[in-house]
């Protein structure tokens, strides 16, 4: 545990920027993780996964953005 | 699939992409040429010739710059421009940026030709070129940067394709990494001082260091990956939803990796253990990329015995998936003991630049020149030659320096009963000899595929000229 001990009151603002700054990365993260897993988007990603093979052709007519 | 909801006719701009393909094949014959002359000094010493711009210490950041940014760069432009092109049916944003960037980037590379042997260097490793040098990247790599991210906004295509996330964190990343690591107060065109001192300026070398590896080397190479495996193979990615979490767990995960080159050193244990840390957790979304280019191979396996390309890319996830598993050890603190400072580090870093990058590389790089003349290759026999070639070159080298580093660690820590070492420091270097002869024949070997590469893609693309020459009609079909 000591090893793991923190001195609270010698943080610098420094320091209390990069703690926010990896715990806002860590939720985001976690969002991902979270979006990447639900299985409502499960069909739309694996809807995607033959887009790279719709290109054939020197010409491209693929263009589905409305 | 998505309904085609209108139609589009779009020709895209391939002239840049052309030009960017044709560098990326004669700098890998020169960047891994000029390895092998600064392999070979290591193992005969009298290649120097007493000539200061030829000795080791000038010419191994000439090869390292000219293989990660003239070769490298070259296939990451080449491949970028393609993919976003074609993934988003559109043209570029802007063809005249492309051009600046291209003819910017090359000068950027005659830059570095010139300075590095004149021994003018910053001495940080993979940002040795001087300050004003640093500036013209930066300039370049933001037009790259903002035509990229246009021609995204711009695509046709609903989807943003995986490839293109992968292309455009890392160059999110290395815009940051690069301006931060640079800051530097110069003195006169050829020196200058960096900001960081001590063991701040250690962290922000590796900072730099490892996440040039991770976010180039990494993840700009994926982005090739995802996208001309499956289109080789004709086989969908297996996972589309594993290739989204894969970018994004590289993303948040290569960042925190620095440290773990500098455990032993003055800065914080906790750093050093926490660089470990991730390092390891990394071999999950690594592994798990790495499954995902070779399972794209499901039900199209019988195909590596006749596509000689489709064997450097998947060949390229087999050296992935071996070097991120490599990395991860060796960032453990009690391996990292007997690994630093040895040759160990250097068998690593080649099984990632042999084996992962360069095949990759050598993969789309066929792939496209066939797309992009509109032929076929002037001789399929090659390729596999080439292919067997690069193989066996990269797993001598390995080989080598893998035993040599581990033999050299074992040598360096060996003491008696008394407490005292065993062994000079002269004696382990004496014992490197055969590892330095057999690592100088593995890169021969290696630069010797790369010949045969840029043979065959000379020859193809006069084959195709020839064509078109004669029959118009049929060079377009």
């Amino acid at each position: 545990m000591e090893y793991l001990h923190t001195d609270w009151a010698a943080m610098t603002r420094n320091d209390w920027i990069g703690v926010t700054f990896t715990v806002l990365a860590f939720v985001a993260m976690i969002a991902v993780y979270i979006m990447v897993f639900n299985p409502r988007n499960k069909d739309g990603f694996a809807a995607q996964a033959d887009m790279a093979l719709r290109d054939e052709g020197d010409e491209n007519n693929s263009g589905d953005k409305k | 699939m998505e309904a085609h909801a209108k139609s589009v006719t779009v020709k895209y701009d391939m002239d840049v992409v052309r030009w960017f393909t044709i560098a990326a094949v004669i700098f890998g014959v020169v960047g891994t040429f000029i390895g092998v002359y600064v392999a070979s000094e290591l193992a005969w010493p009298f290649l120097n010739f007493d000539m200061a711009e030829i000795t080791f210490g000038r010419l191994r950041p000439l090869h390292t710059n000219a293989v990660i940014f003239a070769f490298g760069g070259n296939v990451l432009f080449a491949t970028g421009y393609y993919i976003v092109q074609r993934t988003g049916a559109t043209k570029l944003w802007s063809n005249k940026l492309a051009w600046f960037h291209f003819w910017g980037w090359q000068t950027i590379i005659v830059c570095a030709v010139i300075t590095l042997p004149l021994g003018l260097s910053q001495g940080k490793e993979y940002a040795e070129l001087p300050w004003w040098v640093d500036i013209m990247i930066a300039v370049v790599w933001l037009s790259y940067g903002l035509n990229y991210v246009m021609t995204n906004v711009i695509r046709t295509t609903s989807h943003m394709y995986v490839s293109n996330w992968f292309t455009m964190g890392m160059i999110v990343m290395i815009t940051y990494l690069h301006v931060v690591n640079s800051m530097a107060i110069p003195v006169d065109w050829a020196t200058s001082y960096s900001i960081y001192s001590g063991v701040q300026d250690a962290m922000i070398q590796w900072w730099w260091g490892h996440n040039a590896v991770g976010f180039y080397l990494t993840g700009g190479f994926l982005g090739i990956m995802y996208y001309f495996i499956p289109k080789q193979s004709g086989r969908p990615v297996f996972s589309y939803r594993l290739s989204v979490l894969h970018f994004w767990t590289l993303s948040f995960g290569y960042v925190w990796l620095g440290a773990h080159h500098l455990q032993y050193t003055a800065l914080p244990d906790w750093t050093g253990s926490l660089g470990a840390a991730i390092s390891l957790a990394m071999i999950i979304p690594s592994w798990g990329g790495a499954m995902n280019g070779m399972m794209t191979l499901s039900g199209a396996w019988d195909k590596l015995r006749t596509d000689y390309i489709l064997r450097f890319l998947v060949t390229a996830m087999a050296f992935y998936a071996m070097s991120t598993f490599d990395g991860p050890v060796m960032a453990i603190k009690s391996v990292n003991a007997l690994s630093h400072y040895t040759d160990w580090t250097v068998g690593h870093v080649h099984a990632g630049a042999l084996g992962w990058m360069s095949m990759i590389s050598f993969g789309a790089l066929y792939h496209m020149v066939k797309k992009l003349w509109n032929t076929e290759m002037y001789s399929d026999r090659l390729v596999n030659i080439h292919f067997w070639i690069a193989l066996i070159g990269a797993v001598t080298y390995v080989v080598a320096m893998w035993v040599s580093g581990i033999m050299q660690g074992l040598m360096w820590r060996d003491y008696d009963e008394y407490g005292t070492l065993t062994y000079t420091f002269v004696e382990s270097v004496s014992a490197m000899h055969p590892y330095y002869v057999m690592r100088a024949v593995g890169g021969a070997i290696f630069n010797l595929g790369t010949w045969v590469m840029l043979f065959n893609v000379v020859m193809t693309i006069r084959q195709a000229s020839a064509t078109r020459a004669t029959n118009p009609v049929a060079a377009r079909a």
